[in-house]
């Protein structure tokens, strides 16, 4: 199990990568994102973004189902998160590209009420072309490493 | 429509309704946030949600359907480059209803494009309660007139 004690500032690990298609991207937009350059292949050849593009809340729903299943890789004992500092949409995501993820630990303090301790960090999807295309600072609890018994 | 000029600063907005089903939360979660407090009912009633609740990603996409259904049709809006300081202050859960609340904080022009700028909106996810259950900031690109 990791605990919040096993996390350290400067860490990195990766997380992975997934692809995703035209269909998961029209998909997830006609039901939370439905704006033309998501849901319309046609009227998004004549958007500005020349193609269709996934929502960007697509983009972040892949990057924490990346982090969850790189979390029960390394067991570690998280409890959720309050929130995030802050996500930049940096470039287009369009169907057929593979995204790669990776995350440095920035800092980490516990908490002065409850058995947990928080771990800021930044996290990062690229494509295939090495481009960034959605970076978050982000904050996650742990539970803490229990008392040797 | 709504353009750069015509929002202000301190204008206030009130729309949606999203009506919170146990299926979409399972639905959602088993796609992108499979964690059992998302997934399973009794794992969740022993967690320290003490029941089933929605992934704080599906609580960001439910306010974008709001958002998408109420407000970009009356404003030139084209896109946002990604948001500040969310929050996610109480759980979501089935059979809940929200909606959103909105406020322009602060608007930028653009130095390198003339025909555009951003905006800086304040949104609060309310529940039928009134109780605030997720809030953030919006970089939102808006078009000039």
């Amino acid at each position: 199990m990791k605990y919040w004690e096993d996390f350290e500032v400067g860490e990195t690990t990766e997380l992975g990568s997934c692809s995703i298609t035209e269909a998961e991207i029209l998909a997830f937009a006609r039901k939370y994102d439905p704006q033309p350059f998501h849901i319309d292949p046609e009227a998004a050849r004549r958007s500005i973004f020349g193609g269709l593009i996934a929502s960007g809340w697509h983009t972040c729903a892949l990057m924490m189902r990346l982090s969850v299943d790189a979390a029960r890789r390394e067991e570690a004992a998280a409890t959720g998160s309050p929130g995030l500092d802050s996500c930049r949409w940096l470039k287009p995501v369009r169907p057929g590209d593979t995204l790669t993820g990776r995350t440095e630990v920035l800092e980490t303090w516990p908490s002065r009420s409850k058995p947990i301790g928080f771990v800021r960090r930044r996290l990062e999807l690229v494509n295939q072309l090495g481009e960034a295309v959605l970076a978050v600072v982000g904050v996650t609890m742990y539970r803490r490493r229990p008392a040797a018994a | 429509m709504k353009h750069f000029e015509d929002v202000q600063v301190g204008d206030v907005m009130r729309f949606g309704r999203y009506e919170v089903t146990r299926e979409e939360i399972v639905e959602y979660a088993r796609q992108f946030d499979p964690q059992p407090f998302h997934l399973d009912e009794e794992a969740a009633k022993a967690s320290m949600f003490g029941g089933l609740i929605a992934s704080g990603w599906h609580t960001g996409a439910m306010f974008i359907r709001m958002v998408v259904e109420h407000m970009t049709p009356e404003h030139a809006t084209s896109g946002a480059m990604g948001f500040d300081d969310l929050k996610w202050l109480r759980p979501v859960r089935p059979g809940d209803v929200l909606s959103v609340e909105s406020e322009i904080r602060e608007k930028i022009e653009s130095r390198s494009r003339p025909d555009r700028g951003t905006v800086k909106i304040e949104s609060r996810i309310i529940n039928q309660r009134g109780e605030v259950v997720m809030s953030l900031v919006s970089l939102v690109i808006y078009l000039r007139r």
